[in-house]
């Protein structure tokens, strides 16, 4: 009877198209956009940084050994436009109006400190909040000086290599997969666990409060049907609900790499490609179900008590920014999955499947995490029972 | 048949409640030991105004709510005790019962027929002859939100005696309809009449209750103020017509303390 009774509902939920479009439509849509915009802009910025022609203002001697060098710099170093100006009064102004993006003094000792063999003063000023400009004046920098050491290393005869007294070789024994998964793995299942939300939000609002309000709910109360048949076939709806606009986001994810080629990074890629394998959206599903079981738990007893889809919708909507904004915590590095973290619900989900992601998840805190969550699920269907076994919720 | 026996209702007020009604109690008595009797192959008509505590009796006899005192009997069985039982006797149909506007009237009807656990073959046949009774071929298929008020009064009645109840409890069938609309509420009282069935209706529209009933009850905040046949209620009427009948005893019955 609970499948007669999930398969009317599901087939009632799919045919309505508010909670198809929040169910289906925006959760594909999710990763294609966010990734289109993200690397169309990122894209079409580090290009433009790259194409700029820099305005660079220099003060100091037309001719010297800085100056030389930094007019014979190689264009892959940035196209620039040099004015030579007489003093540097203007130059913060110049800068600040964007007539200058840098500005290079030199100053009149230069030459004779540079020939002595110390250290020659330069003086390099820009904008911070121009960015790309700090980044283009250093390479230039460390352009000139790798020349200059060059030829001070052959005038003073001297083995470059004894002047490097280690060879220090950073091993990073974390692979990138690992680093991928913990730096930004969080990101993922927090859209799913989002979408999860969501997708559970409008069939349990509509499946409840709904019925209540259309006066649909009286008749069926009246058949033959125990009254847990009818909240277990309606709170699956809710439940796969919810993970179809997980399912929906996934597929929004794999649409973008497969089908859109949005991601061209060919190192990324072949990460993504291993992460998301069968077992990984396997262990993604069995973590999000109790997950969604407890969403749509959670849920119920507000959709049953409240008396109208306005009322429902304005409880339920802040409790999404109080139990799914919470796990952006999962979001930075360095919180992880411990036996403290395994034990708060939503974030215990998010920091495991971003242990998923990385590789590195360990079977006890993935045990506890879905204890803890198996445990919320219960007791979130059992208020559910509770409040639709009341007489006083059922009818209005 | 039904039986009713020393029937109350209670309900614990919420905060809210003791404040819109201006009390301090924690409860309110809906329906107060009330005992009446519906025989097969006639209508009973519960007649009562606006919050009299029709609805909360018909909404325990159709096992919706529990009562918290008395006893039902639907067909032979303890409705408080089988519920489940009893309400496969059962077809409800209220003035304010809604439909599944997305579905389509053979979804709609084949739902109930499956809640009901009517056999395949019976279910067909059942179909068949409600659709012809009721000429719902023509928008069988058709979403019912895009359904006038007559075609979902019809889808209404169809779910309702899909299952062939035995007992048919109708509260304020008619509210809200057109003439020509609630027709067919008449017609189906009428015909389940002719077929045997117990019929119990509650309305406050005089006409159709002179029209339809054979036996009534008239309640008022929750007590029973008259209980019997509509001839006993006719021959002695002390008033013109039923309708100012039917006020004096509401009036009659405020001005009496009720101990």
């Amino acid at each position: 009877m609970i499948f007669k009774i999930f398969k009317k509902e599901l087939k009632d939920t799919l045919r309505d198209r508010r909670t198809l479009i929040m169910m289906l439509v925006i959760p594909v849509l999710i990763f294609p956009i966010i990734l289109n915009v993200f690397v169309g802009i990122s894209a079409s910025f580090t290009e433009e940084v790259a194409q700029k022609s820099l305005k660079i203002g220099v003060v100091g001697s037309e001719q010297n050994y800085f100056i030389d060098k930094f007019i014979a710099l190689p264009e892959q170093l940035g196209k620039k436009e040099i004015i030579f100006l007489t003093d540097t009064s203007q130059l913060n102004k110049l800068i600040q109006e964007d007539s200058l993006d840098l500005a290079l003094v030199i100053s009149s000792s230069f030459d004779s400190t540079f020939a002595k063999l110390k250290p020659a003063e330069i003086n390099l000023i820009y904008d911070a909040t121009d960015v790309g400009i700090d980044e283009r004046a250093r390479n230039y920098v460390q352009h000139i000086e790798g020349i200059a050491k060059q030829e001070r290393y052959i005038d003073l005869q001297i083995d470059e290599t004894k002047l490097m007294p280690f060879q220090v070789n950073y091993v990073n024994v974390a692979s990138k997969k690992e680093m991928i998964g913990k730096l930004v793995g969080g990101i993922l299942p927090y859209v799913f666990i989002a979408f999860g939300f969501i997708g559970c939000m409008y069939p349990a609002i509509d499946l409840f409060t709904g019925e209540k309000e259309r006066g649909t709910i009286e008749t069926l109360l009246t058949t033959p049907v125990k009254r847990w048949h009818i909240l277990f076939g309606k709170m699956g709806v809710v439940v796969i609900s919810g993970l179809l606009a997980a399912s929906a986001a996934l597929l929004g994810l794999f649409l973008s790499i497969e089908v859109f080629d949005l991601v061209e990074n060919e190192e990324l890629l072949n990460i993504i490609h291993e992460v998301l394998s069968f077992e990984f959206v396997i262990m993604l599903f069995a973590l999000l179900f109790p997950l969604t079981v407890f969403f749509a738990g959670v849920m119920i007893p507000i959709a049953v008590y409240t008396k109208s889809f306005k009322e429902a919708q304005s409880i339920i909507t802040p409790l999404n920014i109080v139990m799914v904004l919470p796990a952006m915590i999962g979001f930075f590095p360095g919180i992880e999955l411990d036996p403290v973290t395994a034990a708060i619900p939503v974030i215990n989900i998010v920091l495991a499947t971003k242990e998923l992601i990385a590789g590195t998840l360990e079977f006890q805190l993935l045990l506890i995490s879905f204890s803890v969550m198996v445990t919320l699920a219960i007791m979130a269907v059992l208020v559910s029972y509770k409040q639709f076994d009341k007489e006083s919720n059922i009818v209005i | 048949m039904i039986k009713v026996e020393n029937l109350s209702k209670e309900f614990t007020l919420t905060k809210q409640q003791r404040k819109e009604y201006a009390t301090t109690t924690n409860k309110a008595i809906a329906v107060n030991d009330i005992s009446f009797e519906c025989q097969p192959g006639k209508v009973f008509s519960l007649l009562g105004p606006n919050g009299a505590g029709k609805t909360t009796t018909l909404r325990m006899l159709s096992t919706i709510f529990k009562p918290t005192n008395g006893s039902i009997n639907i067909a032979g069985i303890d409705a408080i005790k089988y519920a489940q039982e009893a309400r496969k006797k059962i077809g409800f149909l209220t003035g304010s019962t809604g439909l599944y506007a997305r579905l389509t009237p053979n979804e709609v009807i084949a739902y109930f027929a499956q809640l009901y656990g009517i056999p395949k073959a019976d279910y067909q046949a059942r179909r068949e002859h409600l659709y012809s009774l009721l000429d719902m071929h023509d928008f069988q298929n058709k979403r019912i939100g895009k359904l006038s008020t007559g075609m979902k009064q019809k889808v209404s009645i169809c779910r309702t005696m899909i299952h062939d109840p035995e007992v048919v409890i109708f509260d304020e069938p008619t509210s809200g309809l057109d003439v020509i609309t609630a027709e067919n509420i008449i017609k189906l009282i009428q015909d389940c009449k002719i077929q045997g069935k117990t019929v119990i209706f509650s309305s406050h529209i005089m006409s159709e209750v002179d029209l339809l009933c054979d036996d009534l009850a008239i309640i008022h905040k929750g007590n029973l103020l008259y209980s019997g046949s509509m001839s006993d209620f006719r021959s002695n009427m002390k008033e013109s017509n039923i309708t100012a009948e039917f006020i004096r005893i509401v009036h009659e019955s405020q001005n009496t303390v009720v101990l």
